[in-house]
């Protein structure tokens, strides 16, 4: 079906008048009248309507540079997409370095007040051996717990070399897999300068974000 | 409550410098977001910003106060965006490519996957359809649907009249269902039989 005023222009500037809504009273009434006897206009009204809502899907991103008129860009933005790669490089490595430094730390602070705690203790049963009843071999008692005590705190130092040893291999791991995202921003960095589009880089370093936050959950302590 | 455009013009033309400031942090945005769209590349669109308002400054005491001052700035941003545009002829004025890297995005509420695939098509398709107009169509869509300016405005900023700006944007529309039609959107529906095809108003 064909509406019989296919070619009237004037009906269709005043549809789109209803249609983003700048119609007066008259012009309303006029388009509704002719929708009212018309099942192409009014299905083709429907289908405009829609097309509007497609149309609202397009949206710009507000993350941009303001306008600086009659001025020359401060910073160009390679240098400053530069400027801002090799930043959080450098703030992620050291963060790792602190992180390990601390976690060095913690692990030797927990062997010392280990030893000093059998330490205690050893130094508690040998008092107590040395007021024992007579006719025990106090010297022989205490040699042989003295002998299991050493056992014991050697066998604790081993542990606790083992365990200062896997913290460090997976801190080692860690910032050896966060070196290699530094790297891939940096080079993704570079690859602005080379003339790549800065949304190919955001997406690059979006990318990467994800690579880090993978790195970082595999790599993270259990 | 601030001043209005053209009262900031008049302090500008009384000597008040910063008061262009106070325009150029009010359009901005607009003026950019028209040029984007117009031209597909978000490098170019800050430099026709940044030439237009340049232009508006020096050419503001000619500026005839028969025209809103946006109107105004519009119709200088819109004919720097031609005149780069017949600059790239020959060259793909719109092309999908440019306009997915210029920043251009769908709003976003944490979509499924369903949703999300729905909405990249859409956006696809959507960029596709707007490469497919006219670039008369295309201006006076842009500024309508994205820009919000009134019919007049429009015809003031394009200096054309109030009339073809309707049938431009009629055809525009039209043209703009075909195109999104073939593309598989849903809802873009048949076409009624009087609808356009393509044709410019003019």
């Amino acid at each position: 079906m064909q509406c019989s005023r296919v070619r009237d222009e004037a009906l269709a500037a005043e549809k789109m008048d209803v249609l983003y809504g700048e119609a007066d009273a008259g012009v309303r009434a006029r388009v509704a009248t002719h929708l009212g006897e018309c099942p192409a206009c009014r299905e083709e009204m429907e289908v405009l309507q829609k097309v509007r809502r497609d149309l609202g899907a397009w949206t710009l991103d507000e993350r941009r540079e303001p306008v600086v008129v009659g001025q020359r860009r401060g910073l160009p933005r390679w240098l400053a997409a530069a400027v801002v790669v090799l930043a959080v490089g450098t703030g992620l490595a050291l963060w790792g370095q602190v992180s390990l430094r601390r976690e060095i730390e913690t692990q030797r602070a927990h062997a010392l007040e280990r030893e000093r705690v059998q330490r205690e203790e050893l130094a508690a049963l040998r008092a107590e051996m040395a007021r024992g009843p007579r006719g025990v071999d106090a010297a022989a008692l205490l040699s042989g717990v003295d002998e299991r005590l050493e056992e014991r705190i050697r066998r604790s130092d081993q542990r606790q070399d083992r365990r200062l040893d896997e913290s460090l291999a997976e801190w080692s791991a860690r910032s050896e897999a966060q070196r290699r995202v530094d790297l891939a921003r940096i080079a993704a960095g570079l690859s602005y300068l080379d003339g790549r589009h800065g949304q190919q880089l955001a997406r690059t370093n979006e990318l990467m974000g994800y690579v880090l936050d993978t790195a970082a959950e595999k790599g993270a302590p259990r | 409550m601030g001043r209005s455009d053209e009262e900031l013009v008049e302090a500008c033309l009384s000597g008040e410098a910063s008061a262009f400031d106070v325009l150029v942090a009010r359009w901005e945005d607009k003026i950019r977001g028209a040029a984007i769209r117009i031209l597909g590349s978000d490098e170019e669109a800050r430099d026709v910003a940044q030439e237009a308002f340049l232009k508006a400054y020096r050419a503001l005491p000619g500026f005839k106060r028969e025209a809103r001052f946006s109107s105004w700035l519009y119709q200088i941003a819109v004919n720097l965006c031609r005149d780069r545009l017949r600059r790239r002829r020959g060259r793909t004025v719109l092309s999908l490519e440019a306009l997915e890297q210029t920043g251009l995005v769908l709003v976003s509420r944490e979509p499924g996957a369903h949703e999300l695939v729905q909405r990249l098509d859409l956006r696809r398709a959507v960029h596709r359809a707007i490469a497919g107009l006219s670039e008369e169509q295309r201006e006076v869509l842009i500024l309508k649907e994205y820009q919000g300016l009134t019919f007049l405005e429009i015809a003031q900023a394009l200096e054309i009249p109030l009339s073809t700006v309707k049938t431009r944007l009629y055809r525009g529309l039209g043209q703009l269902r075909l195109l999104l039609e073939e593309d598989g959107i849903r809802g873009a529906a048949s076409m009624p039989a009087g609808a356009p095809r393509g044709a410019s108003a003019q």
